[in-house]
């Protein structure tokens, strides 16, 4: 069974669980005014995106924990500690690690514990105070679950020797396990770490005092963690910080060894044991270990020759600063850092020329990285939000460039509107023309019915980012409301909100009253149970306006922008419109197209001059079977399908070797891919996982009506295929085509069949799966497909040669992959002969199980899967074709003719019937 | 009447088999056809705003509704049903019954819900919403199971408010809250004491999209049990997105864990906002960190709005998912979030029934 490991247990948005394994906890110190005097003068100036910046670098630099304290004179503290971490809350980065709410008064650290979501540590409370209110301020911690650090202090005062640290801690410990129930993996000890090298003498011990006490508690009082201020320590230093860093980290490097779980450190700037010079650290730890009497006065000296010597530099990443601008600010935007968002975006101006192309083009792009990683599940709510506040900031750069740009225009469209409407007064004109460029008006709201507010809150927030200028109406609002408000805003966007089903028939209903009220607006709907499908279908037809579904709020900035761009509004609307269409046709299975009875259909057949054509005559009647080597089909390979499996749409260049496709992305996935499958399909070849194994033969035969009969050598009829007939109207001109139109009736003619299969693959896929190798398994099997295919496609290109209609060498293999050849080799199940029951009858002509060891299941489905059959035609006019709407008529006479009963012939064909 | 702690009755029953929850509520609801009329009943028959989409109001004007839902699924093989009170309070009534001031160019904060909290009106709604509620749940638990002989139980539903103490609804301040921490701990104290007094004997904190109006939730129910001699076995129950994150705060399931620990919830689990499919991998992980047990009522399916029933899975689809979860030893209560019919619970029962429940790690 599983077993739960004690640990101290913390978490942000992210848990994390501190046991023996994890080594030291670091605490960022640089978010307490006391320990960072350029925090304090950040948040006494309430410069507070610099305060959260250091949160930020924090966490960077590896604090697993920060420190955050506001006790300082000149700031209210209750109030900036809820601010602050109200603040952190919507920084992703940041709210990912457990906070510790450090104050000296109670109410401060109560309200801290408001502000957190996850679990945090409340630095600190002690026994100052008396037992009363340490057991009081416990119980209410345990009220709202945090870790507590305890201070070594008691009524009397601070504890300073090793006696009293260990007396007092002993009996908070006993206080807050066996009278209050606190976890004792939560109680986190300070036994003060406390300046040492002062001077006095009663001082010099301390270090070790701390150190010792530490070991005591560790293994006294069971499951209590240490903490301790590290920075205390070398106080007597201050201003020599090569000096300082050593000491912290020489203090460490003991105090971890007795058992010291966790310390407030200015993460990232601690130096590394080793790597203090020698003559240092004899020095320091002398002091700290109190080991000469005069090691005081020693270390006074060498500090000296270190004065003025930096310590370690805070490092940090910033090699994405040297990608292109269009990277640059992807990255901000996906991280949500927003410190060089005004150079980004400035240079992304000058390189763009105009503000609008770079929120158009580069800013978009990464809204829609954000957008794509949201619906992956990658990014959460709070990121989005996040993102969307630094493309605020950048949507702020651009915003005087914007208005300049707007006045120069707009003189000139005052014109033109006028010119357009004579008689428009002035004013008006210039109403309109400030309309025309203004990144547009948003009105918003959730249905009448409904109350769900927090999602529509967050679209609002991410569209007020991005320029748009948002009218929140909030929940249950009333379709009256929400269009009269339109009209007097002039909203250029109405988006509608809801989350329960009923709320979908509301939005019905305000659509239709859009359209009986003229709007042309779009109308945009989004929420938990809206879905495209459901829009397409059930709104949109109801308003002539544009009506589009919006997944997400990261999706409401672009589809607005592209609604409410000048260049891209139309071709937007059009295409929505089109997706739109066939999502209708889809689900009400179209408009009903006029269709013709067998009768007339066979009477729009084609019509070919029979007389004055020869048909080939193969070089065997028979069958042959083929095991070819699996390389020497790879040249047949067709691989544009092979990435439409991965779905990267495109057409693959054989010559270049790379996906044509406009998503640039995808052309280098498939480069990336293409060789990766090369590399597999080297493998299979060297390790022999793949055999090919084909049988392919021509044999007498004649249309028979609709029906092709096979015959014997003597004459007698072997076997029959049986083809269906195009019942929809043509108004092309074009005949309604069987496959049985391409065999003569009553002349000399052949038809042939194959089957190919690629044994070994479901095999090797099964093994890598079993390895977790998922990837592996579904390149394996989407490789064998190619095969098939392309074992189909050589078997096809002999057939021909063989026929005696094509010449050896007569096509390029491009020319061969592109279909450029006479004849085709159609597959029952296929558009062209949806009825799989036909495969029996091509399987027993070839006896082509015995011969491939394909064999046919139950439901006619080929195995192994990576297979292909079909029959080949010759005639020159032959070509593949797709059924539909096939009607009762034919149906009736075609299960006459197989010798099926109407339900068998209606259950295989179900999905191409039209009645 | 305070109820009695069955927290130890509980657990040997869980020790020994899978409990069986309840299925949905709201979309149940809907399949009764009632129009806003109906929902208004007499006396609330001229409110301004429409009351067809506030379900917690059935159990007042309604009431049969509610108590035959509770029924059907005791009568499926639910264990244990959730009362009708999921925006029992103060402050989710008001939308139903305040006029929103952003209708006029106004907005939502901190000011306008102390004027709710201190609403007469909605607090008395509230309170009869929590006590009915949980009446009706309570008369069929105790009719069924004396008739069955199988002792049934009712769990108080405490929902996640419409608004959210973690996110900033104004675009130009990232620190801005509608409501305070103080405000929802008030209101949800009000529920659960009212939830206590119509006698349930479970308290469930559900549908968590933020995890800071959860612990509010929790903090709320600290202080009841404290301040009036009480306890209850409480369950925990976050709702969360594809990648495993409550909705809103975007907490991880182990977060949650270690944030709810110390209530010594007698489960932690998830519901809503996902199928079972898109679920499991987030139990998964959740039943390997959480010391307690897990309980699991997804949707049935993610929403389709073109689907008969809102929702795409069928009660065979169901059974099959929350069989597979028994048997990976995922489970120790099973039941149905949105889309889950009583014929839907009915299968769910079925699935785990016979199959061993998860142990506890310890």
């Amino acid at each position: 069974m599983n077993q739960i490991k004690p640990a101290l247990r913390l978490s942000g948005t992210e848990a994390y669980n501190h046991d023996e394994a994890k080594g030291f906890l670091m605490i960022g110190e640089r978010t307490n005014v006391a320990g960072s005097p350029q925090f304090a003068k950040l948040v006494r100036a309430n410069d507070l995106e610099a305060a959260i910046e250091v949160a930020r670098q924090q966490v960077a630099n590896g604090a697993n924990v920060i420190d955050i304290c506001f006790d300082d004179g000149l700031i209210d503290g209750k109030a900036m500690m809820a601010k602050y971490l109200d603040l952190l809350q919507g920084e992703p980065d940041v709210a990912r690690v457990p906070i510790m709410v450090d104050s000296s008064k109670w109410e401060i650290l109560e309200e801290g514990l408001k502000h957190l979501q996850g679990k945090g540590i409340v630095n600190s409370i002690s026994l100052k105070e008396g037992e009363e209110i340490f057991k009081k301020n416990a119980k209410h911690i345990m009220k709202y679950g945090a870790a507590v650090v305890v201070m070594a202090f008691d009524e009397k005062g601070q504890a300073a020797t090793y006696d009293e640290k260990i007396r007092i801690c002993e009996r908070a410990y006993r206080i807050l396990v066996d009278e209050v129930g606190f976890n004792q993996n939560d109680i986190i000890f300070d036994p003060n770490i406390l300046t040492v090298a002062t001077g006095i003498e009663e001082h010099n011990n301390y270090a070790i005092d701390f150190i010792n006490a530490t070991r005591w508690i560790k293994e006294n009082l069971p499951g209590a963690k240490i903490s301790g201020g590290v920075s205390n320590i070398s106080f007597s230093f201050r201003g020599n910080n090569k000096v300082r860093e050593a000491m912290h980290s020489a203090f460490l490097y003991h105090a971890i060894q007795a058992g010291m779980d966790m310390g407030i450190v200015n993460a990232g700037m601690l130096e590394v044991y080793d790597e203090i010079p020698k003559d240092l650290l004899e020095c320091v730890e002398d002091v700290l270990l109190n080991r000469r009497d005069d090691s005081t006065d020693r270390l006074l000296d060498l500090a000296e020759s270190y004065k003025g010597v930096s310590g370690k530099k805070v490092e940090e990443d910033l090699s994405w600063r040297e990608q292109p601008v269009e990277k640059r600010l992807e990255y901000a935007l996906l991280k949500g850092i927003d410190r060089f968002i005004d150079e980004d975006t400035e240079d992304a101006r000058v390189k763009y020329g105009r503000p609008l192309k770079v929120i158009e083009g580069p800013l978009m792009d990464g809204m829609g990285v954000v957008g794509d990683l949201f619906g992956a599940g990658k990014m959460f709510l709070p990121q989005v939000v996040k993102s969307a506040r630094v493309m605020k900031k950048a949507v702020a750069w651009l915003f005087p460039y914007m208005e300049a740009e707007k006045a120069e225009n707009l003189a000139g469209d005052i014109e033109a509107i006028q010119a357009k409407n004579p008689g428009m007064s002035f004013d008006d004109a210039l109403k309109v023309a400030e309309r025309g460029n203004s990144a547009g008006r948003f009105l918003i709201a959730t249905v009448k019915g409904d109350v769900h507010d927090i999602g529509k809150n967050i679209v609002g927030v991410v569209l007020s980012c991005n320029g748009f200028e948002v009218t929140d109406m909030g929940v249950m609002v009333s379709c009256d409301k929400i269009l009269d408000r339109a009209i007097e805003l002039g909203a250029d966007v109405i988006g509608l909100s809801g989350l329960i089903t009923p709320s979908l028939d509301e939005m019905v209903h305000v659509a239709k009253e859009m359209e009986r009220r003229g709007f042309t607006v779009p109308l945009l709907i989004g929420g938990a149970t809206t879905s495209a499908a459901h829009t397409a279908i059930k709104i949109a037809e109801h308003y002539s306006g544009p009506v589009v579904h919006v997944l997400d709020a990261s999706r409401s900035v672009p589809v607005t922008t592209s609604l409410l761009s000048k260049d891209g509004r139309d071709e937007f609307v059009r295409e929505l419109r089109e997706k739109q269409r066939i999502s209708r046709e889809n689900f009400l299975g179209g408009p009903k197209k006029e269709t013709l009875t067998l009768e007339q259909a066979r009477a729009a057949g084609p019509k070919y001059d029979w007389d004055a054509y020869t048909p080939p005559v193969p070089s065997f009647t028979g069958t042959r079977t083929l095991e070819p080597a699996i390389n020497e089909l790879v040249p047949y390979i067709d691989w544009t399908p092979f990435f439409h499996a991965w779905e990267l749409r495109g057409v693959w260049d054989r010559e270049k070797k790379e996906l044509k496709t406009k998503n640039e992305g995808g052309a280098a996935e498939a480069k990336k891919l293409y060789a990766e499958a090369c590399e597999y399909l080297e493998k299979l070849v060297t390790e022999k996982r793949l055999q090919a194994r084909g049988i392919y033969g021509f044999f007498p035969a004649n249309a028979d009506g609709d029906d092709i009969i096979v015959w014997n050598e003597d004459g007698t009829e072997r076997t029959r295929f049986h083809t269906l007939r195009q019942q929809l109207k043509k108004t092309s001109g074009k005949p309604n085509v069987a496959l049985s139109d391409w065999l003569a009736a009553e002349k000399k003619d052949y038809i042939g069949g194959f089957v190919v299969g690629i044994h070994g693959a479901d095999e090797y896929a099964k093994e890598l799966d079993a390895a977790n190798d998922p990837y592996g398994s579904i390149m394996v099997k989407a490789i064998a497909d190619r095969l098939a295919e392309a074992c189909a496609e050589m078997l096809h290109h002999k057939a021909r040669i063989e026929w005696g209609y094509e010449a050896e060498g007569e096509l390029t293999k491009d020319a061969l992959i592109h279909e450029n050849y006479q004849g085709i080799r159609p597959a029952p199940g296929y558009p062209a002969q949806p009825d799989h029951t036909e495969k029996p009858i091509l399987f027993d002509l070839l006896a082509a199980t015995d011969a491939t060891g394909v064999y046919l299941t139950e439901s006619c489905a080929m195995h192994p899967g990576a297979a292909v059959s079909g029959i080949y035609f010759s005639h020159p006019e032959s070509h593949y074709f797709a059924l539909s709407e096939l009607q009762k008529d034919q149906i009736e006479d075609y299960a006459k003719r197989k010798g099926m009963t109407l339900a068998e012939a209606e259950k295989w064909l179900g999905p191409w019937l039209g009645y | 009447m305070a109820q009695e702690d069955f927290t130890a009755e509980l657990e040997s029953e869980l020790e020994q088999r899978i409990m069986v929850l309840d299925g949905a509520m709201g979309t149940t609801i809907r399949s009764y056809g009632l129009d806003e009329t109906a929902a208004r009943g007499d006396r609330y028959a001229n409110n301004e705003k429409d009351l067809l989409n506030n379900g917690d109001i059935l159990s007042i004007t309604q009431p049969q509704v509610i108590a035959d839902i509770h029924k059907r699924f005791y009568e499926a093989g639910s264990d244990i049903c959730e009362t009708n009170t999921f925006s029992a309070t103060g402050i989710a009534q008001s939308e139903f019954f305040v006029e929103d001031p952003r209708e006029k160019g106004g907005r939502k904060d901190p000011e306008f819900f102390q004027k709710i909290l201190e609403n007469d009106f909605l607090n008395e709604l509230a309170w009869e919403m929590n006590v009915k509620g949980s009446q009706l749940a309570r008369k069929m638990a105790d009719d069924i199971g004396t008739d069955t002989g199988v002792k049934r139980y009712v769990a108080g539903a405490i929902g996640p408010l419409t608004v959210s103490l973690s996110n900033s609804p104004d675009a130009e301040d990232a620190s801005f809250r509608v409501v305070t921490f103080d405000q929802v701990l008030e209101a949800y104290r009000k529920q659960v004491r009212g939830l206590i007094e119509g006698g349930c004997d479970i308290l469930m904190i559900e549908t968590i999209f933020d995890s800071l109006n959860a612990k509010a939730a929790a903090v709320a129910v600290r202080e009841i049990f404290d301040e009036d001699n009480v306890s209850l076995p409480v369950i925990i129950s976050a709702a969360v997105g594809l990648g495993g994150e409550t909705m809103i705060s975007a907490q991880k399931v182990g977060a949650l864990w270690n944030a709810f620990a110390h209530s010594k919830p007698l489960a932690i689990g998830l519901n809503c906002s996902l199928g079972p499919d898109l679920m499991r991998p987030f139990l998964e992980e959740l039943s390997e960190v959480s010391g307690t047990y897990i309980s699991a009522y997804p949707n049935a399916g993610l929403p389709n709005p073109l689907a008969p029933t809102g929702f795409d899975l069928e009660p065979l689809h169901m059974k099959e998912y929350m069989k597979e979860f028994a048997q990976s030893g995922l489970l120790n209560f099973a039941g149905g979030c949105c889309g889950n019919t009583p014929e839907h619970v009915r299968a769910i029962a079925e699935g785990v029934r016979g199959v061993a429940p998860r142990k506890v790690p310890r």
